[in-house]
């Protein structure tokens, strides 16, 4: 191995944390076989990045510059990394698994004729090979992965590995890439973007997820949740069931279909438990469920379970939270 | 237009998933709805492809019953020994085939939850795609709804294009006696694939049960006492607060 690519998300001016969680992985494994890390950044000014970047560690940042990144079609991406693959050529690319990942990342492998192995749990790489363990089945069971030799793609469930800066600063040498990309070769039109949660905390990054289910009802359960989010400093989220009713918009759904998130604290209120809410949370650090059903299959992943109504135990939680606080 | 559905049969992952019911892939079940609403509000046809052993018949059976209008079972073996990379592949040799508008497919398979084929497909096809669709129009191309990081993105895409399809998108009807009926008539034909289209660049060596989490704990009382007492192990025994 010579290289190891790890691509970087950014989001408005913050690089996101699920890509610096997978760039700490991929350092460990380039320093393990003395290999160079080179890391990418796709963003209308991604020099901004540089210095953060350097703190993790990184020997080279290529950087491809346009703002056919901000709400980005799929061709334009595609194009970058294959760019960025052939200046790295790299034995393993590593992405944070987001949305804007899973949308490219079958295409890029056929372009790229690499192997993928999408969403791990964790990964390695040994005798020119990677293997990986995912969740599969709803996250009931890991699977034991392996490439082929030659090349592979994988991507990485946020809240596998730690965000940690390096010991040593990178030299996070700059390399600007050319890239000249045809608006005819687009082939298709964005027409909208909707953009929901205005400036609320991001779930994939928060440390502390407050989650509604059926529970919460209606728009008095809504308040409780966001009033116990807000002392918290906590993210929002949302089963398929009260996003369907459209009591939380698509973006708070976490789950096998929406996000998977794992902070170090997570409140299910109201939610029952069902395996495709539980395969985007399972990994939360603290467990706090809350819901009238002692029966509840939620409460078999609880660190700690109340069985009550969280219209009584919410409000007496906030209070008490604001105590411990301040104590 | 002409749809093209891809669907897989899967286990049923809401039950145990060693008891072996096979059912529809939930993903596909919605692409095969949507694309069934389309026909009915602009006229088409939807035809199915799956790929699968002999038993997925029985699957592809049950989605014409859902009212799709023919489809193709590319027979294989056993499908565990092939990644998304062979499938996509050999699904590519069959469209190589055929004519069509859209093809959908599932956003994933839920029971490998990979998601790689649908854009795999749409690459080895050269043809434009869009991912994780919540909705799917027709006017003058395809116009895709889908669920960005951020938020609902709205794209427009020329045919023939590949859409893959969340759950999120519909409620799959559930085929009626009069579908069942029809769906006995309708043709499966089948096909096999060129084997130099069964080579995998991933294999799957075993299984390993998810670590188990440390067993929790139910606190008991009334919500004033409950509240504090989880406040103080959440700050002093988790030390998350």
């Amino acid at each position: 191995m010579t290289s190891i690519l790890a691509v970087i998300a950014t989001d408005a001016s913050r690089i996101k944390r699920s890509s610096l969680e997978s760039l700490s992985r991929a350092r460990e494994i380039a320093r393990a076989h003395d290999a160079r890390l080179d890391c990418l950044v796709m963003d209308s000014s991604p020099e901004q990045h540089i210095g953060a970047l350097a703190a993790f560690g990184v020997d080279r940042v290529l950087t491809v510059t346009s703002d056919l990144f901000v709400d980005a079609l799929n061709p334009p991406v595609v194009a970058a990394l294959v760019a960025a693959t052939a200046e790295s050529d790299p034995s393993v690319v590593v992405f944070a698994s987001t949305e804007a990942v899973k949308d490219v990342l079958g295409a890029v492998a056929i372009r790229l004729g690499a192997a993928a192995i999408p969403d791990v749990a964790a990964f390695d790489y040994e005798n020119g090979r990677v293997s990986a363990l995912r969740p599969v089945m709803a996250a009931k069971k890991l699977a034991r992965t392996e490439s082929a030799a030659g090349r592979v793609l994988v991507s990485v469930r946020s809240g596998s590995y730690n965000a940690q800066p390096a010991a040593e600063p990178g030299a996070a040498t700059h390399v600007p890439l050319a890239f000249e990309f045809e608006a005819s070769q687009v082939r298709q039109e964005m027409r909208e973007v909707v953009r929901s949660g205005g400036d609320a905390v991001d779930l994939a990054e928060a440390s502390v997820v407050v989650s509604a289910g059926r529970g919460v009802k209606d728009e008095s359960g809504r308040e409780l949740v966001a009033a116990l989010a807000s002392e918290l400093n906590a993210a929002i989220g949302a089963t398929r069931a009260v996003v369907e009713t459209g009591l939380y918009p698509a973006t708070a759904q976490i789950g096998q279909t929406g996000k998977v998130v794992s902070p170090q604290l997570y409140f299910a209120l109201g939610i029952s438990g069902a395996i495709q809410h539980v395969a985007g949370m399972a990994n939360s650090n603290v467990i706090v469920a809350v819901n009238k059903d002692a029966d509840a299959p939620i409460f078999g992943y609880a660190t700690y379970g109340v069985v009550g109504d969280l219209f009584k135990v919410v409000p007496a939680l906030i209070e008490q939270i604001r105590a411990a606080k301040t104590a | 237009m002409v749809f093209y559905v891809c669907i897989k049969q899967v286990p049923d992952v809401s039950a145990s998933v060693d008891m072996g019911r096979m059912v529809l892939n939930a993903y596909d079940a919605s692409a095969v709805e949507e694309c069934l609403v389309l026909r009915e509000k602009h006229g088409g046809e939807v035809h199915l492809v799956s790929v699968g052993p002999d038993g997925a018949s029985e699957t592809i059976r049950k989605a014409l019953a859902m009212g799709a209008d023919e489809a193709t079972h590319i027979q294989v073996e056993d499908l565990s020994v092939l990644d998304s990379g062979a499938i996509a592949r050999i699904l590519a040799e069959f469209f190589g085939t055929v004519s069509y508008d859209v093809i959908a497919c599932g956003k994933q398979a839920q029971d490998t939850d990979a998601g790689l084929t649908g854009g795999m497909l749409a690459t080895l096809l050269d043809l434009p795609f869009a991912t994780n669709a919540v909705g799917l129009d027709i006017d003058g191309g395809l116009v895709v709804t889908r669920q960005g990081d951020g938020g609902r993105e709205v794209i427009h895409l020329p045919t023939p294009c590949l859409v893959t399809c969340s759950n999120d998108m519909n409620d799959p009807r559930i085929p009626s006696l009069k579908g069942i009926m029809a769906a006995k008539r309708k043709k499966i034909a089948v096909a096999s694939p060129d084997k130099a289209n069964l080579e995998s660049d991933t294999s799957v060596t075993g299984f390993e049960p998810v670590p188990a989490r440390p067993p929790g704990e139910i606190l008991d009382g009334e919500p004033e006492e409950v509240a504090a007492e989880l406040a103080r192990r959440l700050k002093d025994e988790a030390k998350v607060l």
